[in-house]
């Protein structure tokens, strides 16, 4: 049989910002009905061979064809009618509009005698485009600000598979579902790849890849350093490859065992969104806190940080008295937070790496609490961007310009730079690559080895598992079982989160 | 190139007009006594929008520094007519305008009401009661001590110019200190550095430990007490007060710290981009007056100037 023509296929693209290669020579060649995995640590060119893709962004070289014939993608128009369809994170919604009228958007409305809108038609037509993801719980007519961000993301989802398309490509399309809804969406796009379209998935998820894909192509410092099939390789052949280097463990070991003083403890500590919940961490513990998204993680976190009333409840730290009534008052304590929104909780993102690095210490990091010292400053930050290995032109690069993994890289060097006794981490490496993310690690792990200890709030199971000594499972805004992680199974993990038995011994 | 507009865009812009004025005016403009003058004419809107920068910075706005401005006049003239010393009535006059500018933060950060709804209200506030406690009028003539008048018109004399007498006016090295402290409070304490984080990302400045509210509070006060400032001195200026003599502040000093921020990196409001920002205003308004130009076509240039200054530094950015 000849080779089938490729229903996509760029090659030589090359694109330069400011000077700056992001792409040089990288090439995506996608045959029709397949599932394309796209791979590559952050700032290794994904993004911005997307957004090639998708007519955003121009770039300096490309040969680009669908269906075999040369095209040339100037628009986010030309990409639309080329039947090409983008589902990102950062997807334009509408959060005051309907579901309905968020999967309508860009598309012509139903209407009535030609003028008024037919929303009737327009709710069935939505209802039909979440059946298919086989979503029963969304109503069309309902404010999309009113569900979850996971709900969210499968409006999206539907919108874009609405109309039968030639190639949907996903960045990061997982990040806020829980898995029963990624299960979902898998089945549709291996329906969509039995439907002869195709898909190009980016994630940083490699599990889900090996699973779901059928070929990837690897991008390291914008060259295409591998294409193939996923059929013989294995997961750490694949970090290998887009790092560049043999990776031999995911997570650092821990080089000391949690020592017997007490660091943190909680006594029936509530809020309004938190039900009474005791826990205590001694020196060098990792406490993880698993459950399904909002179950009280976040509120667990936000009373310890002081960010919500107290209802109830005391907390120690150090052994004495810990009741902070403003994050201010918890960093104060010695108590520091990497939150879960890098960008829009973690980040002044157009300020310098220094400025916010020193954002919660500046008492320390100036002269009597009043007078700034940039130099000082700045050599701080640039000492503790090497411990936690950032990567930047130096500590007067604005945060804007680094690529995720070194934007949360900056977070932690906050975070650690008052050397805190209690470090409070939420989903500290969503959309943080595998060289980062072992990084990030490290930092935990050097922390924990100095005595301090860590809460750690991540939906990524093998994370929890490979970092915490114990975990807490919450459901309903409580702790339900706290269990040891050694030895734990995923599954058994999956079940206690879902209230569901075990097979384990207790 | 396009950065290179962006950023210096408005400072050419302002070269340029300067060329233009000492080309038209060889004799009245580029003269070290029409320079000074300039900076007395402006030196009112530039306490006032030094004041302004500091709540800009946190990307807030007030729409009350005028009224508070022309209600400061107002109870110091009142003051010194009932026979009260001049530091008394400048003092509760300064007073008036910190408590009217905390009222406002309060109202911002405690009560949670947009800036621009919370000042809009306490402008229409601030007028209300410059007119009720005045009964309306304007109050000049011997209700004023001459001293107080003769402030604005003395200076330090800074020698001849061509056989004429210059000095540099009080007014002027009030606003002189005003930006001066302005910009050492903005760029090297810590307060000045917390309040960017603030107006770059509010809830990463909270988690990261600022006392946001308490910071907002103090930032609106320092604005009223600015624009209490700036009221006395235009009252100084003209000897007298009525209830709108600020009227035009507020509009001006918001456009000059807009002007100013054409010129920063990110856009974000500095002190000394400001000071550019009120010079720039202040220069056309001297020279289109030295040139006899109607008043309402300096508003109409103004206005214009304003606009292509913004949307230059706007439409350069380039897509998002």
């Amino acid at each position: 049989m000849a080779p089938s023509v490729p229903l996509l296929s760029a090659t030589s693209v090359t694109k330069a910002y400011a000077g700056v290669p992001a792409l040089s020579g990288a090439s995506l060649v996608i045959a029709p009905g397949e599932i394309h995995a796209l791979m590559g640590e952050n700032g290794a060119g994904k993004s911005t061979l997307i957004k090639i893709l998708a007519g955003v962004v121009a770039a300096d070289t490309a040969e680009i064809t669908v269906n075999g014939e040369r095209v040339s993608i100037d628009s986010t128009k030309a990409a639309y009618r080329l039947g090409l369809r983008f589902i990102h994170q950062e997807f334009n919604v509408v959060s005051t509009l309907s579901v309905a009228e968020n999967i309508f958007m860009g598309r012509r409305y139903p209407r009535r005698a030609g003028l008024l809108v037919d929303w009737k038609t327009l709710n069935r037509e939505s209802q039909r485009a979440l059946d298919r993801l086989g979503i029963d719980h969304i109503d069309p007519s309902q404010n999309l600000g009113e569900l979850s961000l996971g709900d969210q993301m499968l409006v999206r989802i539907s919108a874009a598979l609405l109309d039968d398309a030639k190639l949907y490509v996903m960045d990061e399309p997982t990040a806020a579902l829980t898995r029963d809804e990624s299960e979902r969406l898998f089945r549709v796009l291996r329906e969509i790849r039995a439907s002869g379209s195709s898909v190009l998935y980016v994630s940083h998820r490699l599990d889900e890849i090996m699973a779901l894909c059928d070929k990837a192509t690897v991008l390291r410092d914008g060259r295409s350093i591998d294409s193939g099939a996923l059929t013989n390789i294995t997961h750490d052949d694949l970090v290998s490859l887009m790092i560049g280097r043999k990776v031999e463990e995911a997570y650092p070991k821990a080089t000391a065992q949690p020592r017997e003083t007490t660091v943190f403890a909680a006594a029936g500590l509530a809020t309004a969104g938190l039900n009474p919940v005791s826990l205590s961490l001694r020196e060098g513990e990792v406490l993880g806190i698993a459950g399904l998204s909002g179950s009280g993680q976040a509120e667990l976190i936000r009373a310890i940080f002081g960010d919500a009333k107290r209802t109830a409840g005391t907390m120690t730290l150090s052994g004495t008295s810990y009741a902070p009534s403003s994050p201010a008052a918890a960093w104060q304590s010695g108590v520091a937070y990497v939150p879960r929104e890098r960008r829009a909780e973690g980040l002044v993102m157009r300020r310098p790496i220094f400025e916010n690095i020193t954002l919660a210490h500046l008492k320390r990091q100036s002269r009597a609490g009043t007078w700034l010292t940039p130099n000082r400053e700045k050599r701080f930050a640039a000492e503790l961007g090497a411990n936690v290995r950032l990567k930047a032109l130096g500590p007067g690069q604005d945060v804007l310009e680094l690529s995720g993994g070194n934007q949360q890289k900056v977070v932690f060097a906050k975070a650690v730079a008052g050397n805190p006794r209690l470090l409070l981490l939420e989903e500290p490496t969503r959309g943080v690559d595998v060289g980062a993310k072992f990084d990030i690690y490290s930092i935990v792990r050097e922390l924990t080895a100095k005595g301090a200890a860590v809460i750690l709030v991540s939906s990524d199971l093998p994370e929890l598992i490979g970092i915490s000594d114990r975990i807490a499972v919450m459901r309903q805004g409580a702790i339900t079982t706290i269990v040891d992680a050694a030895g734990l199974r995923e599954d058994d993990l999956i079940n206690l989160c879902y209230g569901r038995p075990t097979g384990m011994v207790a | 190139m396009q950065l290179f507009i962006r950023r210096y865009g408005t400072l050419i812009g302002f070269v340029a007009i300067l060329v233009f004025f000492s080309a038209m005016l060889p004799g009245t403009f580029p003269t070290a006594r029409n320079w000074l003058n300039i900076t007395q004419q402006t030196s009112m809107l530039m306490v006032v929008a030094a004041g302004m920068t500091i709540v800009m910075v946190m990307g807030d706005f007030d729409l009350s520094v005028g009224s508070a401005a022309s209600l400061a006049g107002i109870v110091a003239a009142l003051m010194m007519a009932a026979g009260q010393p001049i530091w008394a009535a400048v003092s509760v006059a300064l007073l008036v305008g910190l408590l009217g500018g905390a009222f406002n933060g309060a109202m911002v950060s405690l009560v949670g009401i947009l800036p621009f709804i919370a000042t809009l209200a306490t402008m229409t506030m601030f007028s209300g009661l410059a007119f009720v406690v005045s009964g309306g009028k304007t109050i000049s003539g011997r209700a004023i001590p001459e001293d107080f008048g003769n402030f604005a018109r003395g200076g330090i004399p800074l020698g001849e110019w061509g056989g004429v007498a210059i000095s540099l006016p009080n007014l002027s090295i009030i606003a002189i200190v005003v930006v001066l402290a302005v910009w050492v409070l903005l760029e090297q304490t810590t307060y000045g550095r917390r309040l960017y984080a603030i107006g770059g990302n509010m809830e990463a400045a909270h988690l990261s430990g600022i006392a946001v509210k308490r910071l907002r509070l103090i930032a609106f006060s320092l604005t009223g007490l600015a624009a209490a400032a700036g009221g006395l001195m235009y009252a100084s200026r003209v000897a007298s007060a009525n209830p709108v003599q600020g009227s035009g502040l507020m509009l001006n000093a918001i456009a000059a710290v807009f002007l100013g921020t054409t010129m920063s990196r990110h856009g974000e409001p500095r002190i000394l981009a400001t000071v550019v920002g009120v010079i720039v205003l202040g220069v056309l308004d001297n020279g289109l007056t030295q040139m006899s130009v109607d008043s309402y076509i300096r508003q109409v240039l103004v206005g214009a100037l304003i606009l292509l200054a913004v949307a230059a530094s706007s439409v350069t950015q380039g897509r998002r």
